[in-house]
């Protein structure tokens, strides 16, 4: 008859033992790359100094004709659309299954619990394959669509949200949720009055930081070949147009720094 | 629903006559403990509350009284014996509307929702009585306002109604989680520390009301708090609570400087309003 949540002992030792192997493995590996760097000849293979230094002092100044400012921004706007339709994708799936690997819903019980651990475990999958990656897989599969960035932003991004959005659903403040609760709240109704609008302001944050980087995938996940930002990078790339690429690089810049903004005016809004 | 429910109107349900020919105790505990490992948090405690009864208990921190206001209000279950409120096994009613409808908690401001805004914190007290989909809707648009607007009127900060919870002083949040009180309208409301962080103005204000809404209905306040001056003037009745174990039960008259300081343990007599 309690929806007072268990406390959930840690097995402090074990997850040491583990972090502990972990770092191990982490600096064995910084080791082994840094010691696989053939110093004897040069980090900068010969020309490369050059090339360095064409590629910086294009930017001065970029290719501002009006041309290739309209496919710029053309560019720009595709991969808007894209990052925009992933991550309102990644956050209709991310969401609900956020909420159900909280285990903030149902009552304390075996079946609750197996329910949070499948649907992490499903979370886990999805983003531990790279975006990049999955659109690799998806270009086999849908060839050169606009669906492909999507989707390969939509399905690790989806499981990167629910990851996040499940601790915040469970760090909020207790004390209000036993206040709903002593009101008769059934554990959804608690959810409704009190994670949801506790957790809001920080998921809405983290989901506008995931925007960002999405917007930075989507660019980059049209160097396989779908039009975007990305894709005319590696064309002016391909033609040593450096000075067009310098356009490309702050125009996506600039995409970057507008959902910034537009963050904060919403956070600001919200009071947090 | 495998019982009926008990009325929703508080002091309704006054009918059925006690088996012992005297007054039905609305809250009784039959040895009810608590541990968390190796601490007891409270000892086996039997005690009985009538209808009208204000009890205060007291206590140092740490002496069980938050534990037995949770058990109290069913969202901590007892290691061992029973609890009966309204007569009824605490283990057999359904969470949500049946408990509900017997007993409410107010804490120390810190049971609302701080990011809601007041009118939704108020109406949280209508939750063990709306359906899923009523409460989704009414977080869009606000159900029953005028429930919430008549309750905030009577505490006096009707114009908050539609501010930012957080926004509001600690006295205003403690009269919005009274507001939710009235609207969930227990046999018993429970309280802990319920004055704890307010100034003394405000501490006696809010006992006024709280002890008021019982005096309408019949049912019984317990709450916890220290100072003796304001548990004389509003309670019926006082708990001492050491180290989860029960010191004394008396009436208010009886709390003299010298019982507080055994209860507290203190050296030298207990200074009238240094709890505060």
């Amino acid at each position: 008859m309690i929806w007072i949540e268990p406390p959930r002992p840690r097995p402090v030792s074990r997850f040491f033992e583990t972090r502990r192997l972990l770092s191990l493995i982490l600096v064995a590996a910084l080791v082994w790359s840094v010691a696989s760097v053939d110093w004897t000849g040069g980090i900068v293979h010969s020309g490369g100094g050059n090339a360095l230094k064409d590629f910086f002092l294009a930017l001065f100044p970029p290719d501002l004709s009006p041309g290739f400012l309209k496919l710029a921004l053309a560019a720009s706007w595709q991969t808007v659309v894209h990052a925009v339709a992933g991550i309102t994708l990644a956050l209709i799936i991310g969401l609900p299954l956020g909420v159900l690997a909280s285990g903030s819903l149902g009552n304390p019980g075996r079946s609750r619990l197996a329910v949070a651990a499948t649907v992490r475990f499903v979370l886990a999958f999805m983003r531990s394959i790279h975006e990049l990656v999955w659109a690799v897989l998806f270009v086999t599969a849908f060839g050169l669509s606009s669906l492909v960035v999507v989707l390969a932003i939509a399905i690790p991004y989806a499981g990167i949200l629910g990851r996040i959005y499940s601790e915040l659903l469970n760090d909020v403040p207790q004390e209000p949720l036993d206040g709903l609760r002593s009101s008769g709240a059934s554990p959804a109704k608690v959810l409704l009055y009190g994670r949801l609008p506790m957790a809001l302001p920080e998921m809405l944050s983290y989901g506008f930081y995931r925007f960002e980087c999405g917007i930075r995938a989507a660019a980059i996940m049209s160097f396989v070949g779908i039009r975007g930002l990305g894709y005319e990078i590696q064309l002016s790339l391909n033609d040593l147009l450096f000075s067009q690429v310098w356009t490309l690089l702050l125009f996506l810049v600039a995409l970057v720094l507008l959902v910034d903004y537009w963050s904060t005016r919403v956070r600001r809004s919200l009071g947090s | 629903m495998s019982q009926p429910p008990s009325t929703n109107e508080v002091g309704g349900s006054g009918a059925s006559t006690p088996p012992n020919g005297g007054v039905r105790p609305i809250v009784d505990s039959r040895s009810i403990g608590k541990s968390f490992g190796a601490l007891t948090a409270l000892a086996p405690l039997d005690f009985t509350v009538g209808p009208g009864e204000r009890v205060a208990l007291a206590g140092p921190s740490g002496s069980g009284k938050t534990t037995l206001l949770y058990i109290l209000a069913g969202l901590l279950q007892p290691d061992r014996g029973e609890l009966f409120l309204d007569s009824q096994a605490v283990s057999r009613l359904r969470p949500g509307k049946e408990l509900s409808e017997i007993v409410g908690l107010i804490q120390q401001q810190l049971d609302l929702v701080p990011q809601l805004p007041v009118v939704q914190n108020v109406l949280a007290g209508r939750l063990g009585q709306w359906g899923l989909l009523r409460s989704l809707a009414s977080l869009v648009s606000a159900r029953e306002r005028e429930m919430a607007y008549n309750a905030l009127s009577r505490l006096g900060i009707a114009d908050k109604i539609d501010e930012r919870t957080s926004r509001l002083s600690g006295g205003e949040q403690q009269r919005v989680a009274i507001a939710r009180l009235m609207l969930q309208a227990p046999q018993i409301i429970l309280a802990d520390e319920p004055v704890s962080s307010l100034d003394p103005a405000r501490a006696d204000e809010i006992l006024a009301l709280l002890t008021d809404l019982v005096e309408d209905s019949k049912g019984a306040v317990i709450a916890s708090l220290h100072d003796p001056e304001l548990i004389k003037k509003y309670f019926s009745r006082v708990i001492g609570l050491r180290e989860g174990v029960l010191q004394f039960d008396i009436p208010p008259q009886q709390l003299t400087a010298p019982v507080l300081a055994a209860l507290y343990g203190f050296d030298r007599d207990f200074p009238n309003n240094s709890a505060l």
